[in-house]
Formats: C-alpha cells, structure tokens, sequence
C-alpha cells in the first residue's frame, strides 16, 4: 500500500543524522557537567537562523550554500556554547546540578526570545547544502538535500567518533567525564574540557539546526521539542553513551516516520511516549545500559 | 521537638511587606498577580515534597495541575457539581494518579525520574488536546466562579483570600509530612540512599505517600486556577507551568515550602514589572531568572539559613532500646559473581549470639561483599541467610534491617542538613531510644551540633550509634576502627565487646589485626571468595595459609 | 435681556470649549496581543494592523495605546486585560486571535462592558450570549464553507485528505470543513491530525495518496502549510492543494520556490498583497515602510477594527459603552470589505480564494464568496 517506501527512509534517515547531531551535543555537555543543558534546543534552532542570516550575505548564484556557511555557523554557535558554559554553567559549578537546569531554562528563555524580538516570529528556510533538485534511486524521486544531509551529517558524526576516541584531547574529555576528581587529580584541566564539551556541543547543534533549517524550515518556537527528541534519545541510548544517543536519535526518527506512515502521527507520538516509559519500567538503565556501573 | 524557628520571622516581615506593596497598589491587577502568587505558591510548596525532600526531579507536578485544573472544569461543567466539591476532586483526582505514578516512578534513579515524568506529562497534554470529551485544543470554557455559603469569590479580595487560605493549608500538610522524625527519615533517604535500607527505612512507602500529596497539592492549585479563569486549555498542561514551578522551588530553596512562598512571590510578578518592553519582556524575565539562580544557588531559605541558621530540635530525655537479643546469624554456601570474577565462593559460618566473629581478608577477598549480601544491599547471587530461625536472602534490605539486622558502613552516609540527634533518630523507634544510642557512642553532649561539623571518629561514631538505635540483635561493621586514635580504639573495644556481652552478635570487618585479634572471639579469613581458615585468633594467626594469603604482607607493612 | 444673552453667549463658549477639550482628551486602546509563542506570528500581523490604525487616527480624535503580550495561555490574557481595564479605563481593546483566550477574556471584558475587537476565526466566542465581542474576519464558518466549495466545484475534488494542525485553529477549521464537505456530499478520504512540533509531513502525504486522494485540504498554521506545498510537489504528487487562511500570509509563500506554488489556493478574508484597489494597496505600501513586512488579512482585518472604534470615536462615542452600541448598530465600510454586525458581533461575512500561478509569491484573487452566512 505504501509507495514511497525509499523516500520515507531516506527522509527518516536524513531526519534521524540531525536528530543524532542534536543529541550528540547534548550527551557531551551531560558528560562534562553532570547537568542537562535545557536550553539545547534553543542552540539547534539559533543554529538554522545563523545559517539564515550568514546565507543572506552570499550571492545569488552561490553554489553549495549551505556547505559555504556551514563552518561559520559551526563556529558561532561554538561561541554561543562557550557563553553558555561562562554564564549559566561556570557560576553554578559547586551548586546543585538542578540549578543548571534553571539556568538553561532561563538561557534558552532568553534566545528564544531574543529571536522572536530581533527577528521576527515569521519561520524561514536555511541554505541548502548543495542546492536544490533531486535524483532518482531505486526508482524513487529522492531530494539530493537530503543525500547530501546524510551524507554532511555523517561525516561529522566520525569526526567526533575520531576525536573522541584517538586523540589526546578525547581521552582527557572521557576521563574527565567518568570522574572529574579523579581527573583534576592526575593534572587534566577539567576547565578546559568542559569549555570545550559546550563548544562541540553548540558546534553540533548549529550543523543539526542549518541542516534542519533547510528541509523543515525554521522558526522561533522550534527548541522544545528539540530538546526533547534530544533528551528521549539519549535515555534510549544509555546515560552518558555518547554512540547510545546518536543511535537512539535514528530510532526515533524511524520509529516516528515509520508509524505515522502507516496508522497516524497521533498515534506516533502516543507510542513514542508510552514506549519511553515501558522501556525505563523494562531496563531502567535504557536499551544499550549506561556508560558506567554507579559505585556503592 | 520542637525549636523557634527564628527565620520565620523574617518571612512574617516579607509577608507584611507583600501585603503593604498590595494594600498600596490596591486595584483588581494588583490583586489578581497577588493571587497568581497563591496559586503557584500551592502547587509549589506541593512540589517541595517530591523536589525538596525526595531529591526527586519529578517534571509531572505541572502536568497534576493542569489536571486539577481539567477535573474541576469537567465536574463543574459537564457534571454539574458545585465549585467548593469541585475543589476536592481536583485534589483527589490528581492524588490517586499521582500514588499510581509512584509506584513505577520511584523506582527509578534521578535522570530516569526526570525523563519518564516528562514523558507522562507529554502523554497527559497530547490526551487533553487530541479528545473531544477533554475540549480538544480550545478546553473547557464556562467554570463557574467559586462562591461559598451563596457568596460569589469571582474576583478581587474574596478570591484572594480563597486562595491565600490555600497557601496556609498547603504549608500546613508540607510541614506536617516533613516535619519531626518523618523529616529526619525523609532526609536519611534522600542524602543517604544507600544506608537508609539499612537502617530499615523503605523508599518505596515514603514516595507514594509523597507523590500523592505533592500531587494533591498541585491539583488544588490548578483547581483554584480553574475557577480563577473560567477556562481551562491544554496551556495548564505544557512545560511552560513546570518550568515556572521549578523555578520557585530552586529560586525558594530546596525542600522549604515558606521559601517557596517567597520565590512565587518574586517570580510571578516579574514578567509584569517588565511589560513596557513588549515583545522583549520574556528576555529581562529570563535575565532576572538567570541572576536569580546564580546569586542564589541554594535558594532564598538556603540563603536566609546562611544568616539565620536552622535550629536543632530539642533532644528528649534519655531512654533505652531494647534489643531483640539471642539471635544467631547463619550463612550457607553464599557466593556472587561479577561478570567473570568470582567474589564469593560458597561461603558458611555462624555468628552466635554474645559473640563477636572477626572476618579478615586482603584487598578485594570477599569481605565487604559478604557484608552487601548478608545486609541485603546487594541481592543477586547464591546461599542462605538465616537470622535465628529467620530465612532472609529473599527479603529486602529495610525488611532484614527491621527484624534486628544493622550494618555500619565503612564510609557512613550522613546527612549534612540534620543534627547528630536527628541523624539517629531517624532510625530509632523513639527519640529517647535515640539519645540512648548516643549516649552509648558519647555522642550525647553534641546531640544537637549539626552532622556536617563532626570529624572523622566521630562521624563513625554517630553511624555506630544510628545502626544501635534500631535495636538490632545483629551488628555488620566494616573496618570500624579505620582512622581512629589509639585511645579511640580503646574505647571502641570495649563498646563493642558490651554490645556482645548483653547478647549481641557481631560481625566485625578489619584489616587491624592489633585491633581485632584480641577482640574477636573467633575469625575466619576469606581469600578470593572462600573461607580459607576459620577458628580462634591465634589459631588462624598461625594458619600458615592466612600468612602467605594475608597476614604476612601485612607484617611487613 | 442683552446681559442675560451675554451669559448664555459666555455659557455656551464654556460649554463648547469643555465638550471641545473633552474631544482632544485621549482615548485608550490598549492592544493585547500573542507576540511570542507559537501563534506570534498572527499575533504580530494583528499588533501591526491595530499600531498603524492607532498612529493614524481620524482628525479630532486623539489616542493613546500600549501593547501587551498574552503570550500562549488564558491566564496571561486574563492578567493583560485586568491591567489594561484597571489601569488604561480603555473604550475598546484590540484582543487576541487565540480563540481560547478570548473564551477566557469575554465574560470579564463583558462584566466591564468594554468592547474586544478581534480577528479570531473561533466561532465560539460570539456565542456565548455577550455583547462585547466584536470579530473582524469571517468565523471558520464563513471560511471553512468557501475553502471546501471551491475545491469541489470549481476543481472537481471528490476525494479530499484533510491535514490538519492539532491547535484550536486546525481543529475548530476541521470541524467545519468536514461538515460543509458533507453538506455537499463528499467524505474526506483522509483526516490527519498533526501536531505543530512535527517535523516531516511526507508520512501524512504518503498515506494521502495511498487513501486515493484527489485533493489536499489543509488547515495548518503557516510553516507546516509551507512544508506540506513544497513535500507533495517533491513527491510529485500533483494533486490540487487548497490550503486554510496560513497560505496566503506573505511569510508563508516566501518559505518556498515559486514553481512550488503552482496551482495551490487559499481560503482568506482578504490578500492586501494581491489586491489592485488603490486604498489597499497604499495600505499594503505603509504597512511594509513601517514594519518591514508585508500585511495579511489579519493585519487588515485588525486594522479595520481599530479603525472602525476611532470612526465611532470621532463619531461621539466616548464612552466603552456607547463603542460598544456604535459598533453593534452600524456598518463600516472597511479596506478588506463592509463590515456590520450579525447581531452577535460577527462582522465580517465574506471570503476570498487566492491561487498562486508558479511564477510568483504575490498569488492571484480568483473567486469571491460574499455574505456566506447571508449578512450584507
């Protein structure tokens, strides 16, 4: 009865890479701090509009747009997280962790807002990476942005893997993510590898928000639900896994388009919830266990 | 019990103050942001029972008061029930699913909380606004207003004080279930979570009353928020009343229902101090949350106990607590695995009653294992356990604990807010049976210190005296001596060794052979999860086995 | 005598120069509006429409008015109107398009007798028996009625999915077309409700197709309108689409490629941007040079309203009360069209179908449907 069974999975798949960009981000500021930063959704969606206003300063003509403004907005979005960490994170370090979550809350409040008033409510539509059309796969029109977003949103989840796993840096940012005493102990600057765990995660978030900004467009109100795709998927995934949560983002993404193709979003959205909520009842430590046994 | 709370002054004299700045503006928009306040403040100070004193981040207390909300909507309107009984199923309601959330939820560990509540109150919006019988996105229009004895308390003062005298009963019940030694077992089970099943205290119990209140609590608030509007949409049911509530427990401090209070009454007001910037006022807002929270990191009570420091509840008299005595326990074949390594082995042995058993082991042999099995805090694996004529391998820790089990822990959990009188009372059946344990460790003279400023013995001290006070007949201690003084081990000893004398029986973990070879009455030594030798001291001393395995390196250490 | 006609003459001078002053005396309208949140952006387009009809006011009338956002809930109206109606003593407000912030506002603003002019389609607020609600665009009713005729009789739908937003809009929206649709004996084949945080409508359009439909309705708020055009033309799906009030607002259009436009229409009150008429169009050109942006029927709408209250200012209505009465007893000839009262406050009764031809974002005014509900 379905026809268009190749595009609902390239359209999962290309959802599911953004969804896993954003959750990535997120995994890695809970990693550092121990904290949810809640105002993450607010960077994906700060992130589109960047791209908006960086890809208005380009020509017409401009070829792969969305590639040319991709680092820029990577960038500032990396400086958007420093901020972040320098002003809701840093003076709340020795406070309660619950504190970070109100003072995201408040950031997110603030960018939100900051968005609607200085630009306007209006949504809008970001820069394709590589311009528009599509080609035919397997006998199905597929939007080559979308190709391209899988493919943009690929390389960038290696690159993280690559630098997570092989490099000096990445090591220092696990081990100071498993035991900050331990680490400021044996002499890595857990200052450094927090500012920088906020930085990649503003990073991520401005690539998840261009790329969502071209398919989905973009506007104001659009964190929230970010956030929470974001938060369901790292709980999939395992607290704390950082390859927990980007699988757990791509589970969500089929799940969704997958029965919304087939009984209603409705019905999508219900089932995400109550699945969510079966699963902490089933294996409280999510589908893929947690990054690390709790100590007694 | 009870000691004068001197900050509660200082909120008398904010409240006054809230009232005179009303009592100025004086007309319906001032009076109608004053009963804003209220409303919030309610299911706040609700909020403060699950957030505060739980230690759980329960994100449904917004998602209860928007169903409060619904269900006075759907009594008064559809069924025709009056306002004031609309009320009490807008408590009710809320109460009983609350309880029924409970139980899965409070089992869960915190970020777990968080999210799986979150989702319960995406399930309740996404139902509210996709039923037609629920109004679908428009809601319920048409509550009628509040009226009393035939008086109409639509608006204005008559309304205010409705809902003010909602505040009053809401701190009322959060004062009463926190208050005492409920307060201090509430908060042995939020800052000790691993020694409170030990001391007999069980989560499970704590939570569900705690949710339903806390649920309850928000249910009158979105009732009364019902009856205020007239309307009731799927907005009471969005993150957005979360959010705000939070903010007032964070903002008002952890756990204190007054500070919650004064946070609603900082907080609610805001966004309309900063109308003149129109579209932009969200951004001060969210700026002055920001502030907020940074230059108040413990909250407005945290703050004011800086300045103004809680007072210790008055200790009562001494009294006694009668042990169960004469109760042997007895392990078979225990054993536990993790993942390959095997750390117990089909260990047996007996701990008699009036006797004191030493276990010995090196690093990493078995010892604080068989302590996590027998306690019960670790109940995976093989063997029996009997306490006298007791089996209680299947049975949960706080279950063994209350049939006369205790266990002091190596690093004691304490509870930084209580006072070293509070700290034991926790798990004592009275608190003269508290100031007998204390006085049993010398601890009675600083009963009413807090338990942060005590040092290192005397923290181990005031774990002794915690397990003592539950009256047990057996006593699990791991590495009691560890740190102490010379004189201080001393004075151990010979409590200990009374403890055995009036017919305790004590399993005593060590790595201080000068210390335990001379106490115990008999030891066994476990070596990579078996019992490798088992007799008097000086017999198992000489066990050339328990010198290659153990005793030797620690000699020439 | 003459000293007598003297003091009638100074009498007169007095009175005439105290009524004179009384007329300078400003009247307040206060404007409270959703400017954040999710319907922000109605709400601006409604914020914009009253500010430009509030600078310009008709000579002799003076008037003085402050915005206030009402954000996403009824309390935050509820607040908002309090302080304008103790603070501002206001003889009419300009009033939210959010229909369950009206439900809520209504009773009190009647209880105060102080007019609310609106744009909301709810059909609801003017049925609840108050006198004081006063809608400046057709109700779903009027709409609804000439989206569903205009695909069954002018493009011959027989098989329509409906898509609609999960919001008092998509909702009331959906009830409505369903019910005309029947009228004229169709079933939808499809109705899919759909929440505005989803992302990829391209499930909703597969099982469109799947279901054999022939035409697409929607009711969505203006990026997923946006999105379900620019999807179904990816797909090639080449069904006819016409799309709720959303479509036709300009932020809507320049979401997406004009060849993805081609042959999709909208349902709205009025197309400042289409419309030829030289008082439109120097209100479509005033509005762009203040604000930045191009009007839609909203804004329009809401501008007729405030303009409508200033016309019964100057025209001796200084009181909430006797706005109130002038608004119920008169018509107005407005930009967008006549408005006058049904009797419950629904003032305006008729509709427009705009079609976009592929090549541009500014669409075209096709058809006209006047006093649907049978108001001239």
């Amino acid at each position: 009865m379905i026809e268009a069974i190749p595009q609902l999975l390239v359209n999962a798949l290309a959802l599911g890479s953004t969804y896993a960009l954003a959750a990535l981000g997120f995994v890695l500021v809970i990693n550092a701090v121990g904290a949810v930063n809640f105002a993450h959704g607010e960077l994906v969606m700060l992130g589109g509009f960047v791209a908006v206003g960086l890809a208005a300063t380009l020509p017409e003509t401009a070829v792969l747009p969305g590639l040319i403004v991709l680092p820029g907005v990577m960038l500032a979005l990396a400086a958007v997280g420093l901020v972040l960490a320098l002003i809701g994170y840093a003076p709340l370090r020795r406070a309660p962790p619950v504190s970070v979550f109100i003072s995201t809350i408040a950031i997110g409040l603030i960018i939100q807002h900051a968005v609607t008033a200085g630009i306007g409510p209006e949504p809008r539509v970001g820069p394709p990476l590589i311009g528009t059309g599509s080609v035919e796969l397997f006998g199905a029109v597929i939007a080559r942005q979308q190709l391209a977003t899988i493919a943009v949103a690929g390389l960038l989840l290696v690159a993280v893997h690559a630098l997570l796993k092989h490099t000096r840096f990445g090591r220092r940012l696990r081990a100071a993510a498993q035991d900050p005493v331990m680490a400021r102990a044996i002499g890595i600057p857990v200052v450094l590898t927090t500012a920088a765990s906020f930085a990649m995660a503003g990073a991520l978030a401005g690539a998840a928000g261009l790329m969502l900004s071209n398919q989905y467009f973009v506007a104001p109100t659009d964190g929230a639900v970010l956030m929470l795709k974001a938060y369901v998927a790292t709980v999939i995934g395992g607290w704390g896994r950082v390859w927990g949560a980007a699988l757990g983002a791509f589970a969500i993404a089929a799940f969704e388009t997958v029965v919304a193709a087939s009984v209603s979003y409705l019905v999508a959205e219900v089932l995400l919830y109550v699945g969510v909520l079966a699963l902490l009842m089933l294996r409280p430590r999510g589908l893929f266990g947690e990054a690390e046994g709790r100590r007694a | 019990m009870r000691a004068i709370d001197r900050r509660g002054w200082v909120y008398a004299l904010m409240a006054l103050l809230g009232f005179a700045a009303l009592a100025a503006a004086g007309d319906g928009y001032a009076l109608r942001i004053a009963t804003l306040v209220g409303i919030y403040a309610i299911a706040a100070i609700g909020f403060q029972l699950v957030f505060g004193h739980l230690g759980l981040l329960a994100l449904s207390q917004g998602a209860f008061f928007g169903i409060g909300a619904y269900a006075l909507a759907l009594a008064t309107v559809e069924l025709g029930v009056t306002p004031l009984p609309g009320l009490l199923i807008a408590v009710l309601v809320p109460a009983l699913l609350g309880a029924l959330v409970a139980l899965p939820v409070a089992r869960l560990e915190s970020h777990y909380v968080a999210l799986a509540t979150l989702g319960l109150a995406q399930l309740a919006l996404l139902l509210a606004t996709n039923l037609e019988v629920l109004g679908g996105a428009n809601g319920v229009y048409g509550v009628p207003p509040l009226t009393v004895l035939g008086v109409n308390l639509a608006e204005g003062w008559p309304m205010l004080v409705a809902v003010w005298l909602g505040v009053a009963l809401a701190l009322a019940l959060g004062g009463w279930a926190t208050a005492g030694r409920r307060g201090a077992r509430l908060t042995t089970l939020r800052d000790a979570p691993l020694a409170a099943p030990a001391l007999g205290l069980d989560p499970m119990g704590y939570r569900v009353g705690m949710f339903a209140l806390a649920a309850g609590t928000a249910g009158l608030g979105g009732g009364l928020q019902a009856l205020d509007l007239g309307v009731v949409s799927p907005a009471v049911l969005r993150f957005d009343v979360m959010v705000t509530l939070l903010a007032i427990a964070v903002v008002g401090g952890r756990g204190s229902g007054l500070g919650a209070v004064a946070a609603a009454a900082l907080l609610v007001p805001l966004p309309e101090l900063f109308r003149g910037f129109e579209s932009g006022y969200l951004i001060v807002y969210g700026g002055a949350m920001l502030a907020a929270i940074v230059l108040l990191p413990r909250g407005l009570d945290g703050a004011l106990a800086r300045m103004v420091p809680r007072p210790a509840p008055i200790p009562p008299r001494q009294g006694t607590v009668p042990p169960r005595l004469g109760v042997a326990l007895r392990v078979e074949g225990l054993s536990r695995r993790f993942g390959g390594v095997v750390a117990l082995d089909g260990v047996s042995f007996t701990v008699p009653s009036g006797r004191i058993v030493g276990l010995i082991g090196a690093n990493g042999s078995g010892k604080t294992t068989a302590l996590n099995r027998i306690s019960g805090l670790d109940r995976v694996g093989g063997g029996e356990m009997w306490l006298g004529k007791t089996r209680i391998d299947t049975l949960s820790p706080a279950r063994r604990a209350r049939l006369g089990l205790a266990r002091g822990f190596q690093h004691p959990e304490i509870p930084a807010d209580l006072s070293v009188f509070e700290v034991v009372v926790a798990a004592a059946p009275s608190g003269e049976a508290a100031m007998a344990a204390l006085d049993r460790t010398g601890l009675i003279d600083r009963a009413r210190e807090p338990a942060a400023s005590l040092g290192p013995a005397a923290r181990r001290g005031l774990d002794l005296a915690r397990a003592l006070a539950t009256g047990p007949s057996v006593l699990l201690l791991d590495e009691p001596a560890a740190g102490l003084t010379a004189e201080e081990r001393d004075r151990l000893s010979s409590l200990l060794r009374r403890l055995a004398r009036e017919g305790r029986a004590l399993l005593v973990v060590e790595h201080s052979m000068d210390f335990l070879l001379p106490l115990a009455d008999r030891i066994i030594c476990l070596d990579a999860g078996r019992v490798i030798a088992e007799g008097t001291a000086d017999t198992v001393a000489a066990d050339p086995a328990v010198r290659t395995a153990y005793l030797g390196r620690e000699v020439v250490s | 005598m003459s000293r007598l006609f003297h003091t009638l003459v100074a009498a007169l001078v007095v009175m005439v120069t105290a009524m004179a002053a009384r007329a300078a005396e400003p009247v307040s309208i206060p404007v409270l509006v959703p400017i954040t949140g999710f319907l922000a952006l109605e709400g601006t387009a409604q914020r914009n429409g009253a500010v430009l009809a509030l600078d310009t006011p008709p000579a002799g009338v003076s008037v003085t008015y402050e915005v206030s956002d009402t954000a996403t809930s009824p309390e935050v109206a509820v607040t908002a109107l309090r302080r304008a109606l103790d603070r501002f003593d206001p003889v009419a407000i300009a009033a939210p398009i959010f229909g369950t912030q009206m439900l809520a506002m209504a009773p009190i603003a009647n209880r105060a007798g102080v007019p609310l002019i609106t744009v909301s389609g709810t059909a609801k607020i003017t049925e609840l028996g108050h006198d004081v609600v006063f809608r400046f665009f057709p109700t779903d009713a009027v709409v609804k009625v000439a989206q569903a005729r205009y695909a069954v009789r002018e493009l011959g739908v027989k098989r329509p999915a409906i898509l609609y937003q999960t919001t008092a809009y998509g909702q009331s929206g959906h009830g409505h077309l369903v019910r005309t649709l029947a009228e004229l004996g169709i079933a939808p084949v499809l109705e899919e409700a759909i929440d505005p945080g989803i992302k990829d409508l391209l499930p909703a359009l597969e099982r469109a197709r799947a279901a054999g439909a022939d035409g697409l309705l929607l009711q969505l708020h203006s990026g997923p309108t946006a999105l379900a055009v620019r999807q179904a033309h990816g797909l090639g799906l080449g069904l006819p689409i016409v799309a709720g009030s959303a479509m036709h607002q300009p932020s809507t259009a320049a979401l997406l490629d004009p060849a993805a436009l081609k042959g999709v229409c909208a349902e709205t009150a009025s197309a400042p941007i289409a419309d030829a008429r030289p008082a439109v169009k120097a209100f479509a050109v005033a509005f762009e040079a203040r604000f930045g942006t191009k009007p839609d029927a909203f804004a329009l709408g809401q501008y007729d309203g405030v303009r409508m209250v200033l016309a019964a200012v100057a025209g001796g209505a200084r009181t909430a009360g006797a706005v109130r009465d002038w608004l119920a007893a008169n018509r107005y000839e407005g930009l967008a069209m006549s408005y006058v009262s049904d009797g419950t406050g629904n003032m305006a009764h008729d509709a427009i179908i705009v079609c976009y031809d592929g090549n541009s974002r500014v669409p075209r005014i096709v058809k006209r449907y006047d006093a649907v509900d049978g108001i001239r």
